[in-house]
């Protein structure tokens, strides 16, 4: 057996306080949040007081489950079931049972689409990746185009047309009836209500639909209001256009509010992939960029700053007019010297200033989407004077918009006034997310036709005299346009699955011609005018590749006036905002349905199945809001929120990092969706009323109804910031499934043992150029021996390296590694969804997730380092980390869990008998049980996106990350046919990871990227110490404070180096003499040696 | 008193006790075999909609594997062939026939053929027939004589210990690739000793060769 290193608490010193902290409650060592961090399962996980869902296990409740158990005992089948083979009666020639096909295909979203390539396993799709050959997304997808496959199986789409809310009618009906329009004319104006799309052939038919009415009023509707950037490129420039901020050469970055990666980025993967690259280290003497965001929310952008500036969403304007008339633009604002005289902000915004000055002309300047069009153009103006290398513009052609809240509220006095003959709701959902003050849903009864589009029976479609269910992107033809302009063509991977589904080009040419066309004329008739030689050929190809070269956007880059801020408005600072933004899960709501993204943890909040109201941990004392753990759930108090009119109650959630007097809300949430399914009969289990049994989340109808409240009519027009009357606290002990303290790994005991483990390592540019490794490499990581040499588990005669039936065995040629570089992630779930879809990774539901007992095998867990009030966000991917001396492997009575001769830690399910033995000795906490049959209740619609090449599993399994083994199989079956090399393995979540973040490949490969990855100096393994040896090793993080700060935290200088050093006997032994071991930082004492 | 027990009762003791040991012999040796795949899997014959006989188009006809099972080569799954592979001969040859009725039902409907899968392989096990059938394992290896059958049936355990059988010594079951769909060859070169010697010298050279190295490894099948 391995002998590990006794490491003696005496020779540890232990301030109590951990450096990187998951909660507030971890971080004031609660000992709830130690509890939580002691052990493997969740103090909840086997809680046997609600095991009978009534809160209490009576003798009686005992009974009844044993009883059924036993009665059920009998009834299980002796033999298995006849199954069936289906094959095809006219087999389509480019289909072979077994092998996937890929698609070229887009999704168009927000209004530009992402470049996919989508695998249709015997026609039926099942994943989504990224179009390698699309120039805007270059292979990667966010984690909406990752999630997407299920909203087409979501087994509540809206399935027949329904008139006056009665599913009697037909395609055929609502044709007849279109016809009579389209003849006969409409009384009054024809409203269309259309989602942004810059597909080409809409453009086309809507140009035909204003022919054929003239009095066409066509509106582009989104759901939180006007395209602010949009609007302040035409105030700086004279017309809307799109920037394009070259990140990967930006010196200096900053962000006025703007997630530039998050959901309400139109650019987000270009942008994720250009920040990540400009973080990027190859060498100690790189240069990269600095970071500086002024933000309300804490977001993704916010964790990867520099030095994050924590402000209320009202106070970011005058902070911009500040840095602008710092910089010689605009005469300042109304509250800009109040807010630059703000004790935290007078010394960022000096060495900001001086950061632009210095790198003028590499320097980008982000607005946020929910920042009034005025700090657009700042921004704008802002770039023309110090970003003429890196910041472009696209011209879409869009020449003037009009703002959109403007044109609504006209449109609702007209509907009111009897005016709008006709409505069309295009994939929109006004009633649902338009403004309170609008009264929408009354207006809309004032018009004699509403044709609502959509996948679902949503809140308008209920509203709408006609509802004809959309197509899924998935199966319709269509085109559009990425970000930058590429055109690409939008081909189905399936038939629709509900016959009277259509594309919103197809109802749109209905509408407007009278002629049911196919959607696939209408695209080709498009693109006959786009394509040159002959035209099959030309459509063929495009269709192949999926994108049409060189269609971007002309680039311009033209002259910014600076915009005149004298009358933004200033908020009192007792004031209390409310902030309402899209949803990094549901989005505007249109993935509220969606299984994965309800259950995805958010990305920095980790909260799951809910909506809150995020303040900042002064304001939630100010209002006396409860935060408890108790049992590892996170209960809170629920406060109402009243605005312009709107008026909901959400659970608060105290969030680290978030500016006073201010509260942020997610749309997209608060859904009620009708749904035509017909829920499956019971089973014998749940007949019995078994709460214990009873873990069908799709079992109470439509899964976005009755989670969290819409907050999008609380904005007021024109706006996404509303002045908020005081919240009051109405209700006590709501109960938030949140992971963020679920598998903690940072504190074992903080009594008696390691306090900080090591397992986020962070340093500075400066400190990192200088080779002064101590201040993030405490534990350095074993060199790498190769993996015969290490000593053996099993004693000599069982010894791996030794045993030819090892050493020669198929499949040792490779041995498969990972690193992931924490200077790239951003915790973006990408990766996430990537996996769940993959890898049939099941979803459990609210109450399982609050027990811990989410399926994920990918997490990404978020740490904070510093003050409560104003931390640092990290976020570190954690997956099975295959360790070579795996403890679960050790401890498995049944050998379930083994060691595969390519360095793979399998699992083998036919083997495992649930003992969860591998699960309380991983010390990652990173394998998952299968409490319950997850798939048993599946419906039909959603097995469908189940990858037949991963299994799934049963009860009463463990299962984790495999290494996409799969793929490493399938790779190797194809590479054994065709006879060539391994080198194109690519797992689910590199593939997706639009930061580029995460590098998989072959050790034994000399040349191969993870060799260059693991022998960068950066490269370190989580709990190395423990002389397990990893596979998967992680970059440490590299940040680029200014000198002239202190930094945003204040770093404890050693950095752990005198804990670990010390003569501990740290792996002085175990690490097999490999010159790294031994005393770092000899000399360095806590909290000594300033971090910048 | 009369006594109850008789005298021979004084036996019953050891009796039982060697009742006993027989007893758990024989459900040991019971389970053993009946709980086998051996013994409840082989033989495993179900009804087919079409009484469809290989005897007679693989046997008789000396129609190849591949005629049907055209992906077996490509694909990890060896697919049933579309309806309209049968209709390719079943349009003129008997195309009256009762027996034909569901092949042009589903011919002129579209809708497939519901045959009876009869190989099953355990749960949680992946298995490519390219990866096999392209390094020369025959389709016979697995499934029998099927030019013999009339009805398909299931003619080897496919268990996991016979998997291995031939994994941890695949010299004395490859075959030339050329060779796969060859019915009896198993048979032709267990004829006599010396080709049986042959056989088994030529595979080795071949697997040295070719480095053919049937994986062991759990996690070669088990994901």
């Amino acid at each position: 057996m391995i002998e590990l290193d006794v490491l003696s608490p005496a020779d540890v010193a232990l301030d109590g306080q951990p450096r990187a902290w998951r909660s507030p409650a971890d971080k004031a060592q609660t000992s709830e949040a130690q509890a939580l961090a002691q052990s493997e399962f969740h103090p909840a996980a086997f809680d046997a007081d609600d095991l009978a869902g009534d809160g209490a296990t009576s003798r009686r409740s005992f009974m009844k489950i044993m009883g059924a158990s036993m009665a059920l005992a009998g009834l299980t089948g002796c033999r298995r079931p006849a199954e069936e083979i289906l094959p095809y009666a006219r087999k389509p020639e480019a289909v072979i049972p077994g092998i996937p096909n890929y698609y070229a295909t887009s999704m168009p979203m927000g209004g530009p689409a992402q470049g996919l390539l989508v695998k249709a396993n015997e026609g039926r799709p099942t994943k989504v990746e990224g179009n390698p050959a699309h120039p805007a997304n270059r292979g990667a997808t966010d984690v909406f185009a990752q999630a997407s496959v299920l909203n087409l199986y979501d087994p509540d789409r809206s399935r027949v047309v329904r008139q006056a809310g009665e599913a009697t009618s037909s395609w055929r009906d609502f044709a007849a009836f279109a016809r009579q329009v389209q003849t006969g004319g409409v009384q009054g104006t024809m409203a269309v209500l259309a989602e942004p799309n810059d597909s080409p052939t809409m453009a086309r038919l809507r140009t035909q639909l204003a022919a054929a009415y003239p009095s066409l009023r066509w509106i582009t509707y989104r759901a939180l209001g006007d395209d602010n950037g949009a609007l302040g490129t035409q105030q700086a420039f004279g017309r809307a256009l799109r920037p394009a901020y070259d990140y990967a050469n930006a010196a200096v970055v900053v962000s006025f509010d703007s997630d530039e990666m998050g959901p309400e980025s139109l650019n987000g993967i270009a942008n994720q992939r250009g920040l990540a690259a400009s973080r990027r280290l190859t060498s100690r003497t790189d240069e990269i960029s600095r970071i500086y965001v002024a933000e309300s929310q804490m977001s993704p952008m916010g964790g990867l700053a520099d030095h994050r500036l924590r402000m209320r969403a009202a106070d970011i304007p005058h902070f911009a007019a500040a840095v602008a008339q710092r910089l010689g633009v605009g005469g300042g604002s109304a509250g800009s010297q109040a807010v630059a005289a703000m004790e935290t902000v007078a010394p960022v915004l000096d060495a900001l200033v001086a950061d632009v000055r210095e790198a003028s002309g590499r320097v980008v300047f982000a607005a946020g989407a929910a920042q009034a069009p005025a700090v657009h153009a700042l921004a704008a103006a802002l770039n023309a004077q110090h970003g003429g290398e890196v910041v472009r513009y696209y011209d879409t052609g869009a020449g003037t918009v009009t703002p959109q809240d403007e044109a609504l509220q006209v449109l609702v006095a007209d509907m009111n006034a009897g005016q709008i003959g006709a409505l069309l709701c295009l994939g929109t959902n006004p009633v649902y997310s338009a403004p309170a003050e609008l009264g929408f849903a009354e207006a809309m009864a004032n018009v004699p036709v509403t044709i609502h589009a959509g996948l679902h029976i949503d809140e308008t479609a209920q509203a709408a005299t006609w509802h004809l269910p959309l197509a899924h992107y998935l199966e319709q033809w269509g085109d559009g346009r990425a970000y930058d302009g590429t055109l690409s063509p939008i081909q189905p991977t399936i038939a629709p699955l509900y016959e009277d589904a259509h594309s919103d080009l197809e109802i749109v040419n209905l509408i407007a011609t009278g002629r049911d066309a196919s959607g696939y004329d209408l695209v080709r008739t498009t693109w006959r005018g786009q394509l040159s030689g002959p035209f099959e050929d030309a459509w063929r190809t495009v269709l192949h590749e999926g994108v049409l070269p060189a269609t971007t956007y002309p680039v311009v880059q033209p002259a910014a006036s600076a915009p005149n801020l004298s009358d933004l408005p200033v908020l009192a600072p007792d004031a209390m905002e409310l902030v309402v933004r899209l949803s990094g899960q549901t989005y505007d709501g249109s993935y509220a349905n969606n299984a994965w993204m309800q259950e995805v943890p958010e990305m920095v909040t980790k909260i799951t199945w809910d909506n809150v109201a995020i303040m900042s941990p002064a304001t939630a004392d100010a209002l006396g809001v409860n935060s408890t753990l108790r049992k590892g759930k996170q209960y809170v108090s629920v406060v109402r929120l009243q605005a312009n009119g709107g008026d909901i109650t959400l659970p608060a959630w105290v969030q680290p990092g978030h500016p006073d007097n201010s509260i942020s809300v997610a749309a997209g949430y608060g859904r009620n969706l009708a749904s035509d399914r017909v829920p499956p009969a019971k089973t014998i289990f749940q007949r019995f009323k078994l709460g214990y049994f009873d873990n069908d989340i799709y079992d109470d109808g439509p899964l976005a109804n009755g989670i969290g409240a819409n907050a999008a009519p609380l904005r007021p027009l024109g706006s996404r910031i509303a002045m908020l009357e005081q919240p009051t606290i109405v209700d006590e002990d709501y109960m938030i499934a949140t992971t963020q303290d679920h598998g903690g790994l940072n504190v074992e005991n903080a009594t008696s043992a390691v306090e900080d483990r090591g397992i986020i390592r962070q340093t500075t540019l400066a400190a990192y150029a200088q080779g002064d490794d101590a201040a993030y490499d405490p534990i350095p990581l074993i060199e790498d021996v190769p993996w015969q040499e290490y000593p053996p588990v099993w004693g000599e005669e069982r010894d791996a390296a030794s045993d030819p039936r090892i050493a020669e065995a198929m499949y040792a040629e490779n041995q498969w590694a990972m690193a992931i570089d924490l200077n790239a992630c951003t915790g973006c779930n990408a990766c996430v969804i990537a996996c769940q879809s993959e890898n049939n990774i099941q979803v459990v539901g609210k109450d399982q997730v609050s027990r811990g007992r989410e399926m994920s095998w990918l997490r990404l867990d978020r740490y904070y380092m510093g003050d409560v009030d104003d931390p640092e966000m990290v976020t570190m991917p954690m997956l099975c980390q295959h360790c070579e001396y795996a403890p679960c492997e050790q401890v498995c009575p049944v050998n379930a869990t083994v060691h595969s001769p390519d360095g793979i830690n399998a699992m083998v399910y036919n083997r495992c008998v649930g003992t969860r033995y591998c699960a309380n000795n991983c010390p990652y906490k990173v394998r998952r049980y299968n409490f319950y049959n997850w798939t048993q209740t599946l419906p039909v619609e959603v097995q469908m996106a189940q990858n037949p090449n991963v299994t799934v599993r049963f009860r009463g399994v463990m299962e984790k990350c495999t290494f996409c083994v799969h793929r490493i199989r399938y790779t190797q079956g194809i590479g054994h046919i065709e006879d060539r090399p391994m080198d194109d393995v690519v797992t689910a979540c590199q593939q997706a990871c639009p930061a580029e973040a995460i590098v998989f490949g072959d050790l034994k490969d000399p040349e191969s990227a993870i060799n260059a990855a693991r022998r960068d100096d950066r490269n370190y393994a989580v709990l190395s110490y423990l002389n397990i040896k990893p596979r998967v090793t992680y970059h440490a993080r590299v940040t680029n404070p200014n000198p002239a700060l202190a930094g945003p935290v204040e770093i404890r200088g050693s950095y752990g180096g005198d804990e670990y050093g010390g003569g501990d006997g740290y792996g002085n032994d175990g690490y097999g003499g490999d010159g790294r071991s031994g005393t770092p930082a000899e000399g360095v004492v806590p909290g000594d040696a300033p971090a910048s | 008193m009369p006594q109850i027990f008789q005298r021979g009762a004084n036996k019953l003791p050891a009796l039982s006790l060697v009742g006993l040991l027989f007893g758990a012999v024989f459900v040991i040796g019971a389970v053993w075999y009946y709980f086998s795949p051996e013994f409840y899997e082989v033989g495993y014959m179900p009804d087919q909609p079409v009484p469809y006989s290989h005897r007679l188009h693989a046997g008789e006809f000396g129609m190849d594997c591949t005629y049907c099972h055209n992906h077996v080569m490509a694909s990890e799954h060896s697919n049933v062939p579309a309806t309209q592979t049968c209709m390719n001969c079943h349009t003129l040859i008997k195309a009256q026939s009762l027996d034909l009725l569901p092949v042009r039902e589903s011919w002129a409907t579209g809708e497939p053929v519901e045959w009876v899968r009869v190989h099953h392989l355990a749960d949680y096990a992946h298995f490519s027939h390219a990866v096999h059938t392209n390094v020369g394992v025959g389709c016979e290896t697995c499934h029998g004589r099927i030019d013999q059958m009339e009805v398909v049936y299931q003619a080897e355990p496919l268990s996991m210990g016979w998997c291995l059988e031939c994994h941890r010594a695949p010299e004395e079951y490859l075959r030339p690739v050329e060779e796969v769909t060859t019915m009896g060859y198993s048979e032709m070169v267990r004829a006599d000793e010396d080709t049986y010697q042959a056989y088994i010298a030529a595979n080795l050279a071949r697997i040295e060769a070719e480095g053919i190295k049937p994986p062991q490894n759990c996690s070669a099948c088990h994901y």
